[in-house]
Parts: structure tokens; sequence; C-alpha cells
């Protein structure tokens, strides 16, 4: 099969998955106790005045067919409105993308270079003492729960040094960056050991594999071979981790934007769910959807790139 | 370096376990964030220390209950798929499990404790469910690379039972891939757990729970830091104790 035919295939098996997970989390979201009418009314309601704002908003219809037309409204472009304020969800998308894409545009940028270049210098230099500390502190660093790591941070350079802000409180994030080095070195702990370890483990197979000897034995230089021919290989695992790192980078990391206090999709999605903002939910669902089917097919047709044969695309 | 994993891994685990029965039965209640006791006091005036002492339990129990559950789920679900002759139930197995894993764990872990309300119960629900995928697919693996072995075949020849070839010998032949496993799995817990108690998943808003001080008491940042960081830290012990352990007794076994 062609390179093309396998991604269009990819591209129809993830508009089906897209529109899984969005009926998935309709049903979730149904099943939910108490709905925006409920939560608008606040505390105390009065019945009757609940069902007047369930007709307004016309949750009073049958679910199927709310679901239905907000399909309809979805393969025309319209992500409907948020039940609570009325303003329309492509909004809510649109403001929160903006910080989301700002944290994970950086943290990618910072990650990939120092991932790579930390798992290769352990590679090149297997069970020296650079090869161990760098094992050491990735394993013992690697799932960390991010809120501890930043209370911590926090407390040691916000607070105590007061070197960096410690949140990020109505900060506008490219014109003042220090408030992003403390939620970016967050950010990318986790993901940071992840890959480096895979790096190291693909760079150290590479080396040892026969075409790389061959390759030396033909008398190409050594830097070459490391460089041009034993990393593109040795980063073909690696590729797969990286693509789920952006895809939860993108999903809207909701515990750092919490801690750090930065309106991304993650903060939109808590309020969400808080207001049963079905609507609002619905939207951010097909967001992160659509965002995990896209960043894996570009991933695999990278790996394909980097190691044609260790993907046998059928 | 060989102390320090232990180190980690055993002073907040037995903070956790024993802490419980050294709290105090009369609690004092003072002003919140003051500095009168070894500690200070939390967000409503409770002491830090005791609130230390009671509140690694719920984590530690929750994350190895939730790793215990997604195995029962998981490892029968994997086997199911990988030994069945009919590839229909090995689709039908396996392919909502992708469905499963492409929505975000924390969007998941939302929606359903918001469903069935608070409570270490759905705690540990939640975080199985989240979990157990993944258990499920490496089961599978495990199992389809054994079910290919020819001293399976061979026991199918002569007449071994469905339940000795399929449980008893997988069973035993699983047991290695699925222990080497285990380290990230709880690890995986724990981050899972301390995560979803810290946004107020499941907990009680006034819990004493590790996870729950940090995020309570992060108001009283600048004027008792002891009541955010000596829990935070307790956590970032374990996690990073636990890893370290599991992994040097891997490469121990990988050596022998």
């Amino acid at each position: 099969m062609s390179l093309r035919r396998y991604a269009a295939r990819r591209l129809a098996i993830g508009a089906v998955q897209v529109l899984a997970v969005v009926t998935l989390v309709f049903l979730l979201v149904q099943a939910l106790p108490g709905d925006a009418a409920v939560a608008l009314a606040g505390d105390n309601p009065d019945p009757r005045r609940i069902e007047e704002i369930r007709a307004a908003m016309g949750l009073d219809r049958p679910a199927l067919d709310r679901f239905g037309s907000w399909l309809w409204g979805l393969a025309r472009g319209d992500f409907g409105e948020s039940l609570i304020s009325g303003r329309p969800v492509a909004e809510f998308l649109h403001d929160g993308l903006g910080p989301t894409l700002v944290l994970a545009v950086l943290a990618l940028v910072l990650l990939i270079p120092a991932a790579v270049l930390l798992g290769v210098l352990a590679a090149l230099r297997e069970g020296g003492p650079l090869d161990r500390a760098v094992t050491t502190v990735t394993v013992g660093l690697h799932s960390i729960p991010e809120f501890a790591l930043a209370v911590v941070l926090i407390a040691l350079f916000g607070v105590q040094l007061r070197w960096l802000p410690p949140t990020a409180v109505g900060a506008d994030l490219l014109g003042q960056p220090a408030v992003l080095v403390l939620p970016l070195v967050v950010l990318v702990a986790r993901p940071l050991c992840s890959i480096s370890r895979l790096v190291r483990a693909g760079m150290i197979d590479a080396l040892a594999s026969d075409y790389v000897r061959h390759a030396r034995r033909l008398g190409i230089g050594v830097t070459r071979v490391r460089f041009a021919h034993a990393l593109p290989t040795a980063l073909a695992p690696a590729v797969q981790q990286v693509a789920r790192t952006t895809d939860w980078l993108l999903g809207g990391v909701i515990v750092v934007e919490a801690v750090f206090v930065i309106p991304g999709l993650g903060t939109i999605l808590v309020d969400a769910v808080a207001g049963r903002d079905l609507p609002v939910v619905q939207g951010l669902a097909v967001v992160f959807a659509v965002t995990t089917v896209v960043v894996n097919l570009v991933a695999d047709l990278l790996v394909f790139r980097l190691a044609p044969r260790s993907v046998a695309i059928a | 370096m060989k102390g320090v994993g232990w180190l980690l891994l055993v002073v907040p685990l037995a903070l956790a376990l024993l802490g419980p029965w050294f709290v105090p039965d009369e609690l004092t209640r003072g002003a919140p964030f003051m500095p009168n006791s070894s500690l200070g006091t939390d967000f409503v005036g409770r002491d830090v220390w005791h609130q230390v002492l009671a509140g690694g339990q719920t984590v530690v129990l929750v994350a190895l209950l939730a790793t215990v559950s997604s195995y029962l789920v998981g490892v029968p679900w994997g086997v199911v798929a990988a030994m069945t002759r009919l590839r229909i139930v090995d689709e039908v197995l396996m392919r909502p499990l992708d469905l499963l894993l492409a929505v975000p764990s924390l969007l998941v872990l939302i929606l359903v404790a918001a469903i069935a309300g608070p409570g270490l119960p759905v705690l540990v629900g939640v975080v199985a469910l989240v979990n157990f995928p993944d258990v499920a697919r490496i089961s599978r693996a495990a199992a389809l690379e054994i079910a290919g072995r020819p001293a399976l075949e061979a026991m199918r020849l002569q007449g071994e039972t469905w339940w000795r070839t399929s449980i008893v010998y997988t069973g035993r032949s699983m047991l290695r891939t699925l222990a080497a496993d285990l380290g990230v799995r709880l690890t995986g817990a724990l981050y899972l757990v301390a995560s979803a108690s810290f946004l107020g998943v499941g907990v009680a808003p006034d819990a004493a729970d590790w996870a729950v001080m940090v995020d309570r008491n992060r108001v009283g940042l600048f004027i008792q830091p002891w009541a955010v960081v000596v829990p935070a830290l307790l956590i970032v012990a374990l996690s990073v104790g636990l890893n370290l352990v599991f992994d040097r007794a891997l490469r121990a076994e990988a050596r022998s």
C-alpha cells in the first residue's frame, strides 16, 4: 500500500474515532447528575424556574434529537453556543487555544533537542558516569505528579528566593516570559525523562547493529555513521512518545494550568464540566479527539520516513 | 546510591501506613496558618503534622487498590482476546480500548467522578478504568507470544484441558512480563490518584490527604509554606523511591 493510501485510510479511521469519542462524551455528560439548568438556577432553586430554564435552553427535547442537531451543526462548522453564557463555543476554544498553544509549542521546542541530546550523550558513553547520572535522574523523576513538583518549585523559587513569579495570574504570557519559566520546567520534566530514555535505548541498539558496523567497515567516518545513520533509526521509537506528549500538551494540561493560573483549554474544560455546559465540553472533546488522531498520524508517517523497515504498512 | 531509592520509598510509606496510629484523638484547632507547633497549622487551623500523619493512607491505598483492580480486569481481558480462535471476539474486546486511550485520561476522570459523586471507591474505580486498557494490551501481547509456543501446541495435542493450557501454563509464563510492568503501573496509579485528589475529584474538600493538603493550603504558601511543601515532598519522594527501587530490581533480574 502506498504511503498516500495508508494516510487516507488512517484519516478515515480517525474520523470514526472522533465520532465515537464525541458520542461517548455526550453519553457521559448526559449521565451527569443535574444539568445546566440546575447549575444555572443556583442554590435552593424553585423547580418551576428550573423547568423554564430547561425549556428555554431546549434541554427538554429528547437527548437523541439534541445530539443529532448538534452533529448537524458540527458538520457545517458550527460548534453551537454555551448554555451558560450564550457565547459561541468557537470563541471559548479560540480563547483557550492561545495559552495552551504557547505552552505546548515552547515545551516541545525545549523538550525535543534536550531529550535527544541527553539520550545520545548517555548512549555514546554507555555505563560511564554521565550515563549513570542521567539514567538515575530520569528513572527517578519520571511520573512525578506535576502539582507536587510545581508547588515545591514555587515555594523555592517563587516564595523563598523570589527569583520568579509564583503564578501567572493576569499576565500576558509572551509579554512577560518570566511567568513561563516554572510552568515550562514542570511540563518538560516528565516527558524529558521518558523520551531521553527511549533515545538512549534506541541509540545503543543502533550502534550495536550490523548495518552500523558495516558502514564503519566501508570507511564512513564515526561522526557520520553516528548521526546520519544510527540516529534516525534510534529516534523512531521516541517519535511515538513525542506524539503522546504533544497530544497531552494540546489536551490542556489541567493540573499545570490550575497551579499556575493559566487560562488554557484545561481550565475551560474544568469550568464547563462544573457548569454542565454540554456544548462546550463537546466542543473540547472534538478538539482533543481530532488532535489525537492527527498527531498520531503525523508520528506514524514520520517514523516511516526515519526507519522505513520498522513499520509494516499493511 | 543504593540506599537512596529505599530511603525515599520507606519514609513516606511508613508515614502513610503507620502515621494514622499516632494521630491524637482530640485534635487541637487554632488560627489558620500559624507557626505555633512543629509544622504550624493549615487553612482551617488544624495541626499540619497531624494532617501529614493521617493523610498518606488514602493516597497509598487507593493507588494500590486501583492497580490490583486494573490487573484483575485487564489480565483476563487480554488473555481472552489473545487465546480466542474467533477474530471477532478479539476485535470486540480490543477495539473499544483504543478508543478509551484516545480520550484524555483526566477528562475521563473528571466526567466519571462527576457522575458517580465523591468517594474513595469511585476514585479507585476511575483510576483502574484509566489504567486497565494498558494492562489488557500488555497481557494480550504477552499471551499471544506464549500461545504460539511449541510447548503449548504439544500440550494441546496431548489432550490437556483448556484450564491447564490456557490458564495455568499461560498464567505462569506471563508472571514475569506482568511483574516487570508492575512498577510502571503503580507509579502511574499514584500519579493519577494524587493528581485527581489535587483537582478535588473523588475526595472531600477538607480530607486529610497529602494531595488535598497541597491544594487547599496553597493560599497560605507565603505565610506558612510547610503545610504545602511537606506533603508535596512526601508525594515526590514516594514516586521517585518507587521508580528507583523497581528499576533496580528489574535490572538485577535482567542480569541474573
